[in-house]
């Protein structure tokens, strides 16, 4: 996938008039490979709406999105899940884990799905965001701010274009944010890829090259 | 996926499938030998089987005459199991005969096409003019007569000599007498008669004729298998009279395959019983790891991908028990053909082949419906 285009995008809970105060709703806009996407996007302005409806995982709006000029409401489930694995990763403000497995195994997991990294990454990794302890604890023993940590590297063992980050750092200390921020931009670099990180505020550790208010 | 607890679903429906399986593959197997025990049983050297048929008589009927009438003759034609139909023409004439001083009576003449007799020689043959008219009658006629022979003063006589035996036949009707000169030229096991050519028949009808009756009492059927439960039914709806001898066996089959069909199609229940059974335990499995599915499908396992997985755990278990219940069905088979059959060469100790394919296809069908199942249940998670 090259790019990503949404076209007067708007929930269809939202009225009319968020399209004149936002840079996103109701905006024709273009994401490219290897641009780093900046969204700032207070509570209750859509930031969550929009990552699931890039994502895929809901439908609640008008408008347009579209992979490489392909409308993604025309994708059949079996095209997305596909896409899901080659093309687009995410960490979700909710993390998704699976909480009866251990952090390896949630790892691994989708290192499996498509595996860009040998399994020893997973080490290297959980050791340089310092969960490297936890790995064989379930992931409902581990504490929120550890388990963001475990959902960020799980994000990073598939190939990607396009990797989406939905308010990843919340209980990170800001050390902490630094050092996961550096990895997902190594790894994103490394495949030349997009990172469209939405926040509810300014992050000065991460270079935007487009910054969007929703 | 969770699949600890409610175990005994499980194992419910994997018993009942295997004894589904059992019983079906049991049927059809038994099904197949009787074909083979009672086709080999019946099969003549051409192939086919000779029956003559009438018509019942009983208290209310008496008085009609039981002969089959030209549509009946034709209808008959047209039946899938009837390869041939001939009716037995009858004198209507009166025939008087007299074999060489030993014995005088009065007797019946009948004829038939020649391709329903057993055994036609050359020689029976005749056209007008010809005085010598050749005779086929039946063995047991020759064996009867040796039996009274004796006691009557008479000698007993071997089927040659009776081949040599001069014979005056005297017919008569219409006012006229003519009378032949007669050989017997060959004995019938089948045809319980005394034939003479059609030729001679015809034209003695014709010409001595009393009475020109339409139809025959007697019509011969050429069937490839006299034991062929259609066939039989069809003649018990028309009230048709037939050589039980040689349907016995037929009624055993009929009624034989029928309980076996009957096993077959509690088989059949059985294994519908089972599968469904399965598919809820499915549906359970499913519903109580749908969060975790639901997140394996969000980080782009495909649906399809994810039933084959979830069928992988379940088509081994599937395939053994169809294979264990093929295994018994052969050892079932070995035990029938070796104890009860005392190792009959018509039936084989080995299963047959139908069966393995219906045990394959069972396989098939159970790995299909169940996968389509799954994958139905996870889309509904997307």
């Amino acid at each position: 996938m090259m790019y990503l285009e949404l076209q007067n995008l708007l929930p269809l809970y939202f009225e009319e008039s968020k399209k004149q105060t936002s840079e996103i709703w109701g905006k024709d806009l273009r994401f490219e490979k290897g641009e780093m996407i900046k969204i700032i996007a207070p509570s209750g302005s859509g930031k969550s709406s929009l990552t699931h409806f890039i994502y895929g995982t809901r439908q609640e709006y008008s408008g347009t999105i579209s992979y490489d000029g392909k409308n993604i409401r025309d994708l059949s489930v079996e095209n997305f899940a596909s896409w899901r694995k080659d093309h687009m990763s995410i960490v979700f403000q909710d993390l998704r884990l699976l909480p009866e497995q251990t952090v390896l195994e949630n790892i691994d997991i989708k290192r499996q799905l498509n595996p860009y990294h040998p399994v020893e990454k997973i080490e290297q990794m959980a050791k340089r965001l310092g969960i490297g302890k936890k790995l064989s604890s379930k992931a409902k023993t581990c504490s929120y701010g550890e388990q963001q940590r475990v959902a960020i590297i799980r994000a990073l063992m598939q190939p990607f274009e396009f990797l989406m980050l939905d308010e990843p750092f919340s209980h990170l200390d800001n050390n902490n944010r630094i050092t996961a921020m550096e990895l997902m931009m190594e790894e994103a670099h490394s495949r030349g890829a997009a990172i469209i990180f939405a926040d509810l505020e300014r992050a000065d550790f991460f270079p935007y090259t487009k910054l969007f208010y929703l | 996926m969770q699949t600890g607890t409610k175990a005994s679903s499980r194992w419910f429906s994997y018993i009942g499938l295997g004894a589904g399986v059992l019983l079906l593959l049991v049927s059809v197997q038994m099904f197949i030998n009787l074909d083979q025990l009672l086709n080999k049983v019946n099969t003549r050297k051409n192939g086919f089987d000779f029956i003559s048929i009438s018509k019942k008589i009983n208290d209310e009927n008496q008085s009609v005459k039981s002969v089959f009438t030209k549509q009946e003759i034709d209808e008959l034609r047209t039946k899938p199991f009837v390869d041939g139909v001939a009716p037995l023409m009858a004198n209507e004439f009166r025939v008087h005969v007299e074999a060489s001083g030993i014995f005088g009576t009065d007797l019946f003449l009948e004829t038939l096409e020649n391709e329903f007799i057993d055994t036609v020689p050359k020689s029976f043959q005749w056209a007008q003019g010809q005085m010598i008219v050749p005779l086929i009658i039946s063995s047991d006629f020759l064996e009867a007569y040796n039996v009274f022979a004796p006691g009557n003063g008479l000698p007993q006589m071997s089927s040659t000599t009776a081949e040599r035996l001069p014979i005056i036949i005297e017919c008569s009707g219409q006012g006229k007498q003519l009378t032949f000169q007669a050989r017997i030229v060959a004995f019938s096991d089948r045809i319980n008669s005394v034939l003479v050519p059609k030729p001679f028949l015809d034209w003695a009808n014709q010409n001595l004729g009393e009475a020109s009756e339409e139809g025959a009492t007697r019509i011969f059927i050429k069937t490839k298998d006299a034991n062929n439960p259609d066939f039989l039914s069809y003649l018990d709806h028309k009230n048709y009279l037939i050589n039980k001898d040689k349907t016995r066996l037929g009624r055993t089959k009929q009624t034989l395959q029928a309980v076996f069909s009957g096993l077959g199609v509690f088989g059949v229940l059985v294994v519908v019983m089972a599968l469904m059974l399965f598919s809820f335990y499915l549906q359970l499995l499913i519903a109580r790891s749908r969060d975790n599915l639901q997140l394996l499908l969000l980080l782009g396992y495909s649906p399809s991908w994810l039933s084959k997985n979830v069928s992988k755990r379940f088509i081994p278990v599937y395939i053994f028990i169809v294979l264990a219940a093929l295994a018994v069905t052969q050892i079932l088979q070995w035990a029938f053909h070796h104890t009860v059959m005392y190792d009959r060469p018509e039936l084989s100790s080995a299963i047959n082949w139908i069966v393995i394919v219906i045990a394959i296809g069972l396989i098939i069908l159970s790995i299909i419906t169940n996968y389509r199942l799954v994958r139905r249940l996870l889309y509904r998670l997307y």
